[in-house]
């Protein structure tokens, strides 16, 4: 009998680090985390849970509850004209920038990826609009914008206007106009993916299509841009992704109109949430986030079988 | 031939500096017109005919910018070192601890990533209420103190960290915690200053959250400020609201020239799989 305490003593202290080294090591990667689980947790995941919720229910946001619905509130957008306007608003404003966004960048990232003097300042100067605070942007170009500012003097200059217009309040040139702001916030930024991408072309492929006599423009379309696929591919998605959010640009400048020309999805969303619509707000947003999730899943597709291409 | 190349470079060159127009243009127009006087006109021509910094002054003393620059520094210090020690702490398990439930954490964070911001915002602005965290500086950095693409930015770092070298301290004795501060933080520290720039300039220029959880005017960071000052968006504010609008974009400006590579870098490490 003496025996048996002393051995399980023994398997004790052998086995007791173990355990505790067990524990630890399920615990360890979990501290890590913690702290921004936490945050991610109540700030994010909740919140977006909430708002699934919230799509279903005839939510009061002062009284802090709501009775089921059902689909009502899908119901209530799928047949509200302004929700169709908006949605119809963001395709066509995806429309409007992705083709802007695509090529300009390009041409933009061709130009500064020479070997002459000064093109690394001007890489820097294409790229300050990308670190303007996005009001600030909105409402310089709101201003440039002006009945009498600089752009509308420009155009009836060059005889596209022969009276003073702003085009922010011209219904048919607002959505438009708001677009090209988008645009100039992103030409830097895509032109540094650009750059990534040529800067993965191989140098000879030039140099023996110059001595085959190709000229540079000939080059540019017959190597450059399908040796830039991927760049496009991933320059088109994320215009989408970010096009979808558009707020600022919108909300600072028309505020939505003139008469919804330029109220977008987002727009929509935030104009029922602030009459406290918010069961409608949320329906909306999820529609919202399936257009958003559509994009990413495409965006991951490219970027998997791009990765497969490389490796092949 | 020698003139054809010559040419070809003029061509180069005055594109160039015509796209520098494009983009460089609206802040110099902006700048302009905060320099002019109180009496010159807001159209007649660009260049201000007598040099003024009076508007920058009465950005302070009337519209109240100095509160709003305040609170803005106060949001951004807050937001910038906590989104790097959680980020970076909570990457490290992901990309090299193999844990039960590593999987679903790392697919809940990227899902994440694709939500929209305006799907939650009304369930986020009444979380915050019930929280205490209307009109107070910490529910302004509540989205930027630990964020999804932090995360994952800071994850693609740790994957690209030799392993042998965290082996071989483990060798020598340490634990987790010590590699993770001793090894693998410095290693990353290129992706850690991208992510503190990403936050600083996301943080500081942020706009709808903070509309929607401010209602005092002494709580305002620069682009509420700004918003507001341009609800009257007539001539006689305009040159305020360009003194403004300068200055809430100069620190971002300062950062940028400082850390130029670094944004460079950090948006091609970040979207090509994000």
């Amino acid at each position: 009998m003496e025996k048996i305490p002393y051995t399980t003593t023994n398997i004790e202290i052998k086995t007791a680090p173990k355990k505790r080294t067990g524990v630890m090591k399920i615990l360890t990667p979990w501290l890590f985390l913690l702290p921004a689980i936490l945050v991610l947790v109540v700030f994010l995941v909740i919140p977006i849970i909430e708002a699934f919720k919230w799509s279903f229910l005839d939510y009061k946001i002062i009284a802090g509850t709501g009775e089921f619905v059902g689909l009502d509130n899908f119901k209530e957008i799928f047949t509200d004209d302004k929700f169709w306007l908006a949605f119809f608003n963001t395709i066509l404003f995806l429309v409007i920038v992705l083709p802007l966004n695509v090529f300009l960048p390009m041409v933009l990232a061709v130009l500064v990826n020479q070997s002459i003097k000064g093109v690394g300042t001007f890489r820097v100067l294409y790229y300050l609009p990308v670190i303007t605070p996005m009001v600030v942007a909105a409402l310089m170009w709101k201003m440039l914008y002006s009945q009498s500012g600089l752009i509308s003097e420009f155009l009836m200059m060059i005889g596209i206007f022969d009276q003073q217009t702003n085009l922010l309040v011209n219904s048919s040139t607002a959505l438009v106009a708001v677009a090209m702001i988008t645009v100039w916030k992103g030409l830097g930024y895509y032109m540094i993916m650009y750059l990534a991408g040529l800067q993965s072309i191989p140098k000879d492929v030039y140099e023996s299509a110059s001595i085959d006599g190709a000229s540079s423009l000939q080059q540019f379309w017959k190597i450059t841009v399908p040796m830039l696929m991927p760049s496009i591919t991933l320059v088109s998605v994320m215009t989408i992704i970010g096009g979808l959010k558009v707020f600022e640009e919108i909300a600072l400048t028309t505020g939505g109109g003139p008469v919804g020309a330029t109220t977008t999805l987002v727009m929509y969303i935030y104009d029922k949430f602030m009459n406290l619509d918010v069961s409608i707000a949320s329906a909306a947003g999820m529609v919202l986030l399936v257009l958003a999730i559509g994009a990413s899943l495409l965006q991951m597709k490219l970027t998997s079988k791009r990765e497969e291409d490389l490796r092949a | 031939m020698k003139s054809k190349i010559l040419g070809k470079r003029i061509s180069v060159y005055v594109l160039m500096v015509l796209i520098t127009v494009i983009t460089v243009g609206p802040f110099l127009v902006t700048l302009f017109m905060a320099l002019k006087s109180p009496g010159e006109g807001i159209y007649e021509g660009i260049l201000p005919q007598d040099p003024t910094m009076v508007n920058f002054i009465d950005s302070f003393e009337k519209a109240n910018f100095g509160t709003y620059f305040l609170n803005t520094v106060i949001v951004t210090v807050m937001a910038v070192p906590l989104n790097l020690l959680f980020c970076s702490l909570a990457a490290y398990p992901l990309a090299r601890m193999d844990f039960r439930g590593r999987g679903l954490a790392l697919a809940l964070i990227i899902s994440t990533m694709m939500v929209p911001f305006q799907l939650y915002m009304a369930p986020l602005f009444q979380i915050a209420g019930e929280l205490g965290l209307r009109n107070t500086h910490l529910g302004l950095v509540i989205l930027q103190v630990s964020t999804a693409f932090g995360i994952f930015l800071m994850r693609q770092a740790y994957l690209r960290v030799p392993k042998e070298l965290e082996e071989s301290a483990y060798l020598d004795g340490a634990n987790k915690f010590q590699v993770w501060y001793k090894i693998a933080l410095p290693i990353v520290k290129p992706t850690i200053i991208t992510l503190a720039i990403y936050t600083f300039t996301f943080t500081w220029g942020d706009y709808l959250w903070p509309l929607l959880n401010t209602t005092k005017s002494g709580m305002y960071t620069l682009s509420i400020g700004l918003a507001q000052l341009s609800q009257n968006f007539d001539g006689s504010n305009m040159k305020l609201i360009s003194a403004a609008s300068i200055l809430t974009t100069i620190p971002t400006l300062l950062i940028f020239i400082w850390l130029q590579k670094y944004f460079v870098s950090g948006q091609t490490d970040g979207a090509v799989k994000g």
